[in-house]
This record gives structure tokens, sequence and C-alpha cells, in this order.
């Protein structure tokens, strides 16, 4: 009979401002109250009351009990609970301390730097988190949890590299495939712990769907299958919000939580902790994670975060924003994976769900991002060096993008840097290009907008596609040089 | 991965003389093998050589009193340049692309050679043969390639039947590479609402979209008497046609009683606009060696009805990633009322085709489909 590994992923980011508008007259110091939703703190309250006091009593309970299990806290959680619910952390601080269960190392700011082709930034974060969960609770996690199970082979060597004894992520099919997620298997000599995914969204998704043929999902038969199951270790890995908040108590959540454990003592079936498992089971196989893989959504790729051009737009800024940061850590919460599920543009069940995490919708998401992202930059050209080259090269927002269009109207391709104007260059129809040029309307949106006179000259009567790609590739070039 | 000195023979390119969709199918391929590969592009133009994107031009200036003899002179122009540069033997493969240099061809018939096909003189004058001379001298152009170089590669696996057929092309020598998309340059995000009701259509009512050359092979008559039977069902059904050909008038005629818009022959940047603001694409070819359309359509995440024909046939997962129907219009019909009715499974299959794109039709992987029959070349 195998063990079962429980885990919950404990994470509530800094929601941007909706009604964000930039303000000149703003100190630094205001500037968090600026760029974030008043409704954070709302939503930690709600949260809080639901979810994370009752659900953790039951837990702490149950640890005293025997039952083990693993939290994974992000840090932008634990400063929003020292902030408005420094009670609730106090909890959260027996649970981590309890002999029975064990802390898992993520991004400090659940951010989505595992993905940046600079990998400096996602060690920082890992980097940053360790030292807060030593600073709280006198433990260095010795298991990684990427932000949402984001997982390819080189976050597998560059976390063995961190130090790291294992690493989760799920059980995806096309990488496994015949091959059962029930054990330890190794991605480049990193021991990687899988997620099965039919019996974590029995909870997490279908425990309170009556269209679902198991429904009323109860304890007993839920411990029924564990302890059918073969393998090593079964791991079962969940949003902590889970219980109380997908699912309202009113759906007997909490009372499945408060049982299983018992039953699942009846039937023989031990819990463990990720890194108990690691000792007790030796690695079966190893796998290859070329493409990213997640437990997001039906694709289990990356494609929740960047999926359509905005979230490209968006995630290249964000990683380019690195060379405007004076002040890293607003940059970091620009990372926050949130930031980039709520611009998703899928539909279907998957659609569901995006709109159910999202206080906002995918349009509304992306023009406030790209407004913060751009105050942000401006706010730290100021203090730049280079000022020049950098006001050349910074994100803009909505309003100041260039947007392509034809005599018919907007052919729908928006630039929202000179790096991505180059890009869409060579992407966008040449009758549109043509059009603009005739009319001077990129000479005009370089000095205007970009600050680039010289640019500006240069290209102003140029009519040849790829000319026009070299100038103003050349010239990108020239200036990115200056700021690195 | 091996890495080849390649030297491509082809009568277009994208940044010079550019005829049809030969040049960009050549120019992607020429510049994405550039990555791995050193490419030389031997084409016509009248600016100096240069370089871009990886890819080194030479360009010749070819003269001659019909089509015929004006590709004899490109291609020796253009083997006279590529002795110029191949020095010591310096390129491991000359790849050659359709029937236009095939004269060089001959001469560097030594050489390990590859041909393409993008399509057949057969195929372009509609599937039949022709008695005029220009006719016999390009099919027996064509036959002599397929004959005399080391491989050949047709763009689907209906080409190469039929070059293995027309041309006694043996099987173990042809092998199918297909064609290659940017899909970035087809999709774009833009309200589909604002551009519907430019051109006098509710944002809600499904849009229909036929593009594409208004002649006999493409089957926009059958389009348009499908339509007729949609419209019995679906009043709200709208329909715009882009593309212009001998049949417009006779297809307008036809149409008069029917919501359809001939917008006649439209710029690229418009084309963009209303691919992304329909709601269905149609292709009721009779014959489509390889079908660009499509791979268009699905880049934007559109649905598509397309007749169960050539490189159509071979492509499409009918009700996966579209519906393929046969061509008539009952057929045709019912397969675009299928897509109206259920706009949610519509949307679903114009996703699943552009997965599609991004797992086969990119073209990094298609150029290494190509390296592949170079080194079963040079090997």
């Amino acid at each position: 009979m195998p063990d079962v590994c429980f885990g919950f992923e404990v994470h509530q980011p800094f929601r941007l401002n909706r009604f964000f508008t930039p303000d000149p007259k703003k100190k630094k110091k205001d500037l968090p109250e600026l760029y974030f939703d008043e409704m954070n703190r709302e939503v930690l309250e709600r949260v809080s009351e639901k979810c994370y006091v009752p659900a953790t009593e039951i837990i702490l309970s149950k640890l005293d009990e025997g039952f083990r299990c693993s939290f994974s806290f992000s840090g932008t959680l634990i400063e929003q609970l020292e902030k408005w619910q420094p009670d609730v952390l106090s909890l959260f601080d027996q649970v981590a301390r309890h002999r029975n269960s064990e802390l898992l190392g993520q991004t400090y700011y659940h951010s989505i730097a595992g993905c940046f082709g600079d990998k400096s930034e996602f060690i920082n974060q890992a980097g940053m988190h360790t030292d807060l969960m030593y600073d709280l609770f006198k433990i260095r996690p010795t298991v990684f949890e990427n932000t949402e199970f984001t997982f390819n082979n080189q976050i597998a060597t560059h976390v063995k590299d961190m130090g790291y004894t294992g690493i989760f992520t799920e059980g995806v099919d096309r990488v496994l495939g015949w091959r059962s997620p029930h054990h330890i298997y190794t991605c480049h000599d990193m021991p990687v712990l899988l997620r099965d995914i039919q019996l974590s969204d029995d909870i997490a998704f279908r425990f309170a769907n009556r269209g679902w043929d198991k429904y009323p999902l109860m304890a007993d038969t839920y411990a029924d299958w564990l302890a059918g199951t073969s393998g090593d270790v079964i791991n079962i890995f969940l949003d902590y919000e889970t219980f109380g908040e997908h699912f309202w108590k009113e759906t007997g959540i909490f009372n499945f939580l408060s049982h299983l454990p018992a039953e699942l003592e009846k039937r023989g079936v031990r819990t463990t902790v990720p890194t108990e498992a690691l000792q007790d089971h030796a690695p079966v196989g190893t796998i290859d994670v070329c493409d990213t893989i997640s437990w997001a959504d039906i694709e289990k790729d990356a494609s929740a975060w960047m999926g359509n051009d905005r979230q490209h737009a968006a995630y290249s800024a964000v990683q380019k924003a690195a060379a405007f940061a004076r002040d890293k850590t607003l940059w970091r919460y620009l990372q926050t994976s949130d930031h980039f599920y709520y611009m998703a543009s899928k539909y279907g069940t998957c659609g569901e769900v995006h709109n159910y995490f999202s206080h906002h919708d995918a349009d509304d998401a992306f023009r406030t991002y790209m407004a913060v992202l751009a105050d942000f930059e401006k706010r730290n050209i100021r203090v730049m060096k280079n000022r020049r080259s950098a006001r050349t090269l910074r994100t803009l927002t909505c309003e100041e993008a260039f947007h392509f269009a034809s005599d018919h109207g907007y052919v729908g391709y928006a630039a929202y840097s000179l790096d991505q104007f180059c890009d869409l260059l060579r992407v966008v129809p040449a009758d549109s290009i043509a059009y603009h040029q005739q009319r001077g309307d990129i000479a005009h949106w370089i000095e205007e907008m970009l600050d680039d006179k010289k640019l500006a000259m240069d290209i102003r009567n140029c009519t040849d596609r790829q000319e026009l790609i070299g100038m103003v590739n050349e010239r990108r070039e020239l200036l990115w040089s200056h700021l690195t | 991965m091996e890495s080849f000195n390649v030297a491509f023979f082809c009568w277009e390119s994208m940044y010079a003389e550019r005829v049809g969709g030969l040049a960009s199918a050549a120019t992607n391929l020429a510049e994405t093998l550039a990555k791995n590969h050193e490419v030389h592009y031997f084409t016509r133009g009248w600016m100096p050589d240069q370089e871009i994107n990886g890819v080194r031009y030479h360009y010749c200036r070819p003269q001659g009193g019909n089509t015929v003899q004006y590709c004899d002179d490109m291609s020796n122009q253009m083997v006279e340049q590529f002795h110029q540069y191949d020095r010591k033997g310096k390129f491991d493969i000359l790849h050659f692309h359709d029937w236009h240099p095939i004269q060089a061809l001959h001469q560097l018939q030594d050489r390990d050679t590859i041909l393409t096909f993008h399509s057949t003189e057969y195929g372009r004058n509609g599937n039949q043969h022709g008695d005029w001379w220009e006719f016999r001298d390009i099919s027996g152009k064509e036959w002599y390639g397929g004959l005399i170089a080391k491989r050949v590669t047709a763009v689907s696996s209906v080409m190469k039947n039929e070059v293995m057929q027309l041309y006694n092309v043996p099987d173990w020598k042809c092998d199918v590479v297909p064609n290659g998309i940017v899909p970035q340059q087809y999709r774009a995000h833009l309200d589909a609402g604002d551009v519907k009701r430019a051109y006098g259509i509710h944002p809600y009512a499904p849009l229909i979209l036929f593009i594409g050359r208004l002649v006999y092979q493409k089957g926009p008559d059958l389009f348009i008497e499908a339509i007729r039977k949609v419209c019995q069902h679906r009043w709200d059904a709208k329909v715009i046609v882009a593309g212009d050909g001998g049949m417009r008038q006779f297809l307008q005629e036809r149409a008069r009683d029917l919501p359809v818009n001939f917008i006649g022959y439209i710029p690229d940047s418009e084309y963009i606009r209303l691919l992304n603001a329909c709601d269905l694409v149609v292709i009721p070819s009779r014959n489509e060696p390889f079908g660009l359309v499509l791979l268009e359509a699905w880049s934007a995440e559109k649905p598509v009805v397309a007749c169960d024909v050539g490189g159509l046939s071979e492509n499409i997962d009918t009700f996966v990633n579209g519906i393929k129907v046969q061509p008539e219009c009952e057929s045709i019909a019912w397969g675009i009322s299928t897509m109206i009715d259920d706009p949610c499974n519509a949307e679903i299959l114009g996703r699943r085709g552009r997965s599609k794109v991004d797992r086969v039709f990119l073209w990094d992987p298609i150029a290494g489909r190509m390296a592949d029959t170079y080194s079963r070349v040079s090997g």
C-alpha cells in the first residue's frame, strides 16, 4: 500500500489596483498603496475567516493525532498576514513548527521567474523565501514547489544546484507516458515528486459537483480509493483555499477533511511528508521535460500565464524591466503569477476557473498591468544613469502603445515598447507599415512617445521594410548596450 | 546536427521579385535553415547582392522572349554566379524549387541535388493536360528534373502521388515536407464587432469568410449554392467573399438574392482584419495541393469547413480541428450549418487548429525535416 503525501499551497497575491491612474505627486513610500488594490485586505480577511482559520484548526488537531502533511506559504501571503491578520500567522506558525508537518520552498513572490531566460532572479527569490521561512519558523525547506508547479529541465537543474533534495510537479501524462505518478522519478538527477491529477482534482474540482457520478464524496470512499491504489507514494497537492473558500463549509468540505485522517488510518494508509517519502523510496526512472509543464487548466503547460499575445507582451516587458528596476521589491511584486493568470483569454471550463480567480476581466487586467509597469519604470528612470536610452526603451501603457492600422482601421497589433515594435515590423502586413510611413506616424510616435529624435529622423523617409527593421534594430541594440 | 552549405535556386524571393506563395515558402525555409546551416539563395532581382536574416541573396537579371527562354536564361546566369561562390566545391546541397531553374539543375546534376515540387504544371492547369507547347515544355522539364535530381520533395502526400504518377518518380526518392507558417502574422487581437460593423454586419451575426481566387478550382460556385441552403434556416448568416477572378461576374449574378458581399481583391491588412473577425472560414476547393489558407485560418484560431481533397484532406482531423466535407453544395451547406449552429464547439475546433499549427507547421520543425532529407542525399 502506498504512502500518501498531502501538500497545501497557501498563497495570496497583491492584486493590482483596478482604478490605477498615474499620480506623479505620490512619493515612493506611497507606491504600494497606489499600485495595489484595497480589496487585497478584504480578500485576505474573507479567506482567513472562511478557510485559513477553520481549516488550520482542524489540521492542527489532526497533526497532533499523527496526521502528516506539508505546506507551502508564499512570501506575499506572509506579508499580508503580518499586516492584516497576525492571529492567522500565529496559527500557521504552530503548523509550521509541528513535528508532523513540513515546509516547502518556493519563490518568495510566487513568481514566474522560473521561466525567465536569466535564472538569477529565480534563484534570488528562492533564497529570499528560505530566509523568510528561517526568520519566522526557524526552518529551512529542503523540498521545493515552484509556482503553480511550473517545471522543466532547467528549473530542475537550478533547484538542484540550490541544494534542495526534491521538487514537486504535476504528473502529466505526456511526460510519464504509460508510467504511474505514484513513484519517485528523477529529472537531471533531481528527485521529483509527481502530483496525482485525478485524485487531487477529485477534491479540488469535483468535490461539490452535483453532476459528478461520485457525488457526494465521502472521506471513507476517498480513503478506499487511496488504499486501493498501488505504488510507493501518492501526492495529493491542493490549493489551501479549496477548504472553505472554493468550496464553502456548507458543501461538507470540513467534515471531509476532519474525517479523512481517521479513515486513512483505519485502512492502514500511512501519511507522510515529502522529505521522508524521498528517503523511503528510491527513484524508479527518469523523466525529461523540455517544454514547461504546470498544474494549470487542462493543457498542463505554461499557457495559463503565457498563452496569448498580451500575456507574452506583459511577460517580456516584466523581464526587460529588470534593467530599470532600481527598486527591486516593487518589480518583484509585478512578477507574481496571478497578474498573468488574470490576462488569460481561455474559454470553456478553464475560462470559468480563470474568471473565478480574477477580480477584473482579461482586457482590464492587461491594461492595468501595463499601466502600473510603465509607471514603475518611469519612476525608476529618474534615478538611472542613462536616462535618455532608458526612456526610449521603456514599457508603454495601452494609450501610448503603437497600434498598427490601415485606412480601414485597427489591424490588431500593438507595440508596447521599441523592442516589441521591432519584432512586430516582421509580422504586420506590409501595407499597414506603408500606410503609417506615408503619414509619418512611426517617426512621430518614436519622437513623441519614445523621445528619440535621432531614430525618428533616420526612419522618416524609409520605405523599405527590411531597411526599416534594420535601422530600428540597430538603434535598440545600441541603446540597450547603454543600459547593461 | 550536421551543418550544410546549402544553395537555393528559386525564381522568386520575398525581398526582390515576388510572384506568389512560392516566394514566402522558399524564403522562410531558407531563413530558418540559416540558423543552423549556411544558405545562399540564387534568385532574380534588380538590387545588389545582400544578406538578410542570415541568408545571402545573389541576384540575376534574366531576359527572354517567352517564359521558357526566360527561365533558361535565368538558370544559366544562376549557374555562373553559383560557380563564383562555389570555391573548392563548397556547397554540399543544391536545392531547386519548381521547374524554373531546371536548366541549372541539368548543368549541376553531378552534385547532391534536391528538387522541391510546390505544384505541377498539370495541377496549375486545373488537373488537366494541355496541348500547347509551353505546357508540354514545362511538364517535360518537371519530368526531367524529377529524373536527374538525387532526391525530390513534395509539399503534401497528394502532391507526392501526383509527381509519382505524372513523372514516374520512384517512391523511395520522394519525401513529403509540408509548408510552414508564421502564425503570428495571422493572429491579431481586435474587436470582431468593430470589423463586422464596418461591413454593415451585426456584431452577433455569424460571418462566413471565403478567401481565394474566384476560379473553378477553388469552388466558389459550390460555396454560393451551399450558402443558399444555409440561409434557409439561418437568416442572420452573413458572407464575405474576398478575392477576384474570372468567375466573379457569374457568381455575383447567382448570389443576387443572398447576403453575400463580394469585396474583390483586398490588401493583407484587410485580410488580417477579416480573418480575425469572422466566425468561420470555408475552403470549398475542388483541388488543393497544399492549402495555405487552412494554416492561416488555424493561426487565427478560426474553425474551418473544407473539402476533403488534397492537402486539406491530409491535414484536417474532422471534428477535432475542423470539418471535412465533399466538394458538393449539400455537403458544404451541412458543414457550415453544423459550425455556425454550435459556435462554442466551433471556437474549440479553431483553437485546436492553432495548436496543430504550433505543433506541426512552424518553420523550425519543418526545416528540421528538410535537413533530414539533406542528410539522406549527402549520406
